[in-house]
C-alpha cells in the first residue's frame, strides 16, 4: 500500500495545483485570475519533474510503463496548456476590459484549467494502474473531465452539441469496459491486474485457451476502450466532436484519452499475453488468435477508414480528426506485434513501439492544432466579439507562408512529421512499428501499414501545400489573422523544433520507450496473493516457460 | 417486535425463494445490458438515451456483486461502490449538459442537434 502511495506523487502534486487553480480563477483581481495558467504550468512541471525522479515498479505485466507514461503526459500537457491560452473566459474578459463587472458566477476560468489538471492526472493515474477497479477510475476522471471541455470550450451551439455527443457516446463506452472488467473479475476472482494475468495465462498454459468468460470480457473491454482512442467501430464522434471544440480543446482530445486508450489496451491485452502460438499457450509470440483477430479487423479498418474519409474532407480539423482515427490504427499494429523475443529492443518490441509512437504522435498533433489554434478568421465589417469565428476551412489557411510564415512552417514540419517522412520524428516513431510487425511474423499487416501511409500522402502533401498557395478572392468579409494569444504560436513552433531535432537525436528518447515497453510475464510473486476459489483447477506454468517467456519456440 | 420478525422467519412465512445460481444472475445482468444497449441506439430523446447507459452500468455492478458472492471475497463489491460513484459523477454532468441544451433549443431531441455533419 505504501508503495502505492509513493506511486502517486506527481498526481498529488497535480491535485493539490487543481485545487488552487479551483480557487485563483474566481479571484476579482484580474491580475490574480491570469495566474491560473502559470500555476497550472508550474504544477504541470513538478508533476513530470515527480515523475522522472521516482523510481516505479507497478504490478503489472508492464511495470515500466507507468513512469514513462507519466513524463510523458506531462510534457505533452505542457505544451496543450500553453495552446489553452484564452480559450475560456474571452468573451466575458472582454467584456471586463469594456468596463463590465466581474461576475464569478459566468466565469468559467476556474473550471477549465481545473479539468485540464484532473484528465491530465487520470492520464497518469491510467499509465500507473495495477488494479481493474484503478484502471476503471483512471480511464473515467480522464475523461469526465473532457467533456465539459469540450461544451466549455467555445460559446457556439456546435460546441455544446459536440459535448452532448461525446458524452454520451463516452458513457456507453465506459459502461462496455466496465461490464467487460466485470466479466474478467468474474473470470479470475480478483481486480488486481498481476493476478488476473496470471491466472489468465496459468489457466491458457493447462487448458491452451484463455477460457470463454475471460475471452468475452477482454473483447467488451477492449470494444469499450477503442471508443477512447477513436477505433473504427467507435470513431462515429470522432470528426464531429473535433470539429465542434475549440482547436486548443481538440488538440487536447487527440493526445489525452488517446495516450490514456494505449494506456489501458496494452494493459489489458498484457493481461492475456503474447505467447500463443499453434499448439496454444507458450508455443509462439502472438496473442489468443481470438483476440489477435480482433485487433486485426480494427487495426486494418481503423487505417483505412481513417484515410480514406481524410481525403474526402476540406475543415482541416475534420481532415485532422481522421488523421488521428488513422494513426490509432498504426499504433495497434504495434499492440498486435507484441513485446517480441525477451531482451528486445525498440526495433522488435511492438509495445515500445506503441509507447514512443504516443509520444511522436502528441508532439506532431499538437504541432498541426496549434497551428489552426493560433488563428482566428474576424469579420472586417465590425469589431464586435461574435464576429470572431475558428479557422476551419483548409483554404483559409491560404497565403499563409506570406502573412505568417514561422505558423506555415509548423505546419509544414509537424505535417511532414505526421506522414512520416525520414529526418524528422514521425519517421522515428513508425519505424519500429513496422520493423516489430515484421519480427511477430504480420506480413500482411505491414503491406496494409504501408498502403495506408502512402494514402496519407495524398492529404498531408495537402496540408503541406495549402499555405504557400495564394489567397483566394480577396474581397471576402473574413480576414484570418492570429488571435492574441502569442503562447498558442509558441506551443506550435516548440512542437516543430522538437519534431526536427528529435527526429535527429531520437535515440535516447527511444531508449526511454524501449525500457518503458518491457514485458514481464506474471508470476505469482508479483504481488502477495489471498484470494483462493478458484473456478476451474489451475494448473501450473512450467518454470521453464516462465523464465524463457514466449519465445520459446 | 424482533421476536415477532424471528416467528416469521422460522415459520416458513414469506415462502423461501429457491436461491438463483451465478448463471441466474449473469443472465439478468446481460439482459439488463443489451436492453441498455438497444434502447441506447434506437431511442431519440437524451433523457431515455442517459438512462440507458446507466442501466448498462448497473447491469455491470449486478454482475459483479454476483461474482463477488461467487468468488467469496469482497473485491467485486467494492468496485461496486466505486461504479455507483462514478455513475452519480455522470449523471450530475449528463443532466447539467442536457439543461443546457433544452435551454438552447426547447427540445430533448437528439435530432434536432444536428449543426455537425460530415
Amino acid at each position: 500500500m505504501n508503495n502505492v502511495i509513493a506511486q502517486l506523487w506527481p498526481e498529488i502534486a497535480l491535485f493539490v495545483t487543481t485545487c488552487l487553480v479551483m480557487v485563483v480563477g474566481l479571484s476579482k483581481d484580474r491580475g490574480t485570475r491570469k495566474l491560473c495558467a502559470p500555476i497550472s504550468a508550474i504544477g504541470i512541471i513538478v508533476a513530470g519533474y515527480l515523475a522522472a525522479t521516482t523510481s516505479v515498479d507497478t504490478a503489472t505485466t508492464l511495470p515500466f510503463m507507468a513512469k514513462y507514461g507519466k513524463v510523458l503526459a506531462a510534457g505533452v500537457g505542457l505544451l496543450l496548456l500553453m495552446l489553452m491560452a484564452g480559450t475560456a473566459d474571452r468573451q466575458l474578459e472582454d467584456a471586463v476590459d469594456r468596463g463590465e463587472k466581474f461576475e464569478p458566477l459566468r466565469s468559467t476560468r476556474a473550471e477549465f484549467y481545473a479539468f485540464f489538471l484532473f484528465s491530465l492526472m487520470g492520464l497518469m493515474l491510467c499509465a500507473g494502474a495495477s488494479d481493474l477497479i484503478f484502471l476503471f477510475l483512471a480511464l473515467e476522471l480522464t475523461s469526465l473531465p473532457t467533456y465539459v471541455m469540450v461544451a466549455l470550450s467555445t460559446r457556439r451551439d456546435r460546441s455544446m452539441e459536440a459535448g452532448v455527443k461525446y458524452f454520451f457516446l463516452g458513457a456507453m463506452g465506459a459502461a462496455m469496459f466496465l461490464f467487460g472488467f466485470a466479466l474478467i473479475y468474474g473470470a479470475t476472482g480478483s481486480t488486481a491486474l498481476a493476478d488476473v494475468a496470471y491466472t489468465i495465462q496459468n489457466r491458457a498454459a493447462g487448458t491452451g485457451s484463455i477460457g470463454p468468460l475471460a475471452l468475452t470480457g477482454l473483447v467488451l473491454s477492449l470494444l469499450g476502450v477503442m471508443f477512447k482512442i477513436a477505433a473504427v467501430p467507435m470513431h462515429f464522434y470522432t470528426a464531429d466532436v473535433y470539429q465542434g471544440a475549440a482547436s486548443s480543446v481538440t488538440a487536447f482530445l487527440a493526445f489525452v484519452p488517446k495516450c490514456a486508450g494505449f494506456f489501458a489496451i496494452m494493459l489489458l491485452v498484457g493481461c492475456a499475453g503474447w505467447a500463443f502460438g499453434p499448439d496454444g499457450y507458450g508455443s509462439g509470440t502472438a496473442l489468443p488468435p481470438e483476440l489477435r483477430i480482433l485487433l486485426w479487423t480494427i487495426a486494418v479498418l481503423t487505417m483505412t477508414v481513417g484515410n480514406v474519409l481524410a481525403l474526402l474532407q476540406t475543415s482541416v480539423k475534420r481532415i485532422l480528426a481522421y488523421s488521428s482515427i488513422a494513426h490509432s490504427g498504426y499504433m495497434l499494429v504495434g499492440v498486435i506485434a507484441g513485446p517480441g523475443p525477451a531482451e528486445s529492443t525498440l526495433a522488435s518490441n511492438g509495445l515500445a513501439a506503441v509507447l514512443f509512437y504516443l509520444l511522436t504522435y502528441g508532439v506532431m498533433s499538437v504541432g498541426t492544432f496549434s497551428v489552426v489554434a493560433a488563428l482566428e478568421r474576424r469579420r472586417r465589417a465590425t469589431a464586435a466579439d461574435a464576429a470572431i469565428d475558428e479557422v476551419d476551412h483548409i483554404d483559409e489557411l491560404r497565403g499563409l507562408w506570406k502573412r505568417q510564415p514561422h505558423l506555415a512552417a509548423v505546419m509544414v514540419i509537424c505535417a511532414l512529421g505526421l506522414l512520416g517522412l525520414p529526418p524528422l520524428l514521425g519517421f522515428l516513431g513508425k519505424l519500429p512499428l513496422f520493423t516489430s510487425a515484421l519480427g511477430a511474423g504480420e506480413i500482411v499487416l505491414v503491406v496494409i501499414l504501408g498502403l495506408n501511409s502512402a494514402i496519407a500522402a495524398a492529404y498531408y502533401l495537402r496540408l503541406v501545400s495549402v499555405p504557400f498557395l495564394e489567397s483566394g478572392e480577396p474581397s471576402t468579409p473574413d480576414a484570418v489573422v492570429p488571435t492574441p494569444f502569442p503562447s498558442r504560436a509558441l506551443a506550435g513552433v516548440v512542437a516543430a523544433v522538437l519534431v526536427v531535432v528529435a527526429g535527429l537525436a531520437g535515440g535516447t528518447l527511444g531508449s526511454h520507450a524501449e525500457r518503458a515497453g518491457t514485458f514481464r510475464f506474471p508470476t505469482k510473486t508479483m504481488e502477495a496473493t489471498r484470494h483462493a476459489s478458484q473456478p476451474t483447477s489451475t494448473v501450473s506454468v512450467p518454470p521453464d516457460a516462465a523464465e524463457r517467456g514466449p519465445n520459446a519456440r | 417486535m424482533n421476536t415477532l420478525f424471528c416467528t416469521l422467519a422460522q415459520s416458513g412465512w414469506p415462502e423461501p425463494m429457491p436461491t438463483g445460481t451465478l448463471f441466474h444472475y449473469l443472465v439478468i445482468s446481460a439482459a439488463m445490458f443489451v436492453i441498455g444497449l438497444i434502447g441506447f441506439v434506437t431511442r431519440r430523446n437524451l433523457i431515455i438515451m442517459f438512462l440507458c447507459t446507466e442501466l448498462m452500468f448497473q447491469a455491470a455492478g449486478l454482475s459483479l456483486i454476483a461474482f463477488s458472492r461467487f468468488h467469496l471475497n469482497h473485491t467485486g463489491e467494492t468496485f461496486v461502490i466505486f461504479v455507483l460513484t462514478v455513475a452519480a459523477a455522470e449523471a450530475a454532468l449528463a443532466l447539467a449538459l442536457v439543461v443546457l441544451l433544452f435551454r438552447r433549443k426547447e427540445s430533448l431531441d437528439a435530432e434536432r442537434w444536428a449543426e455537425l455533419r460530415g
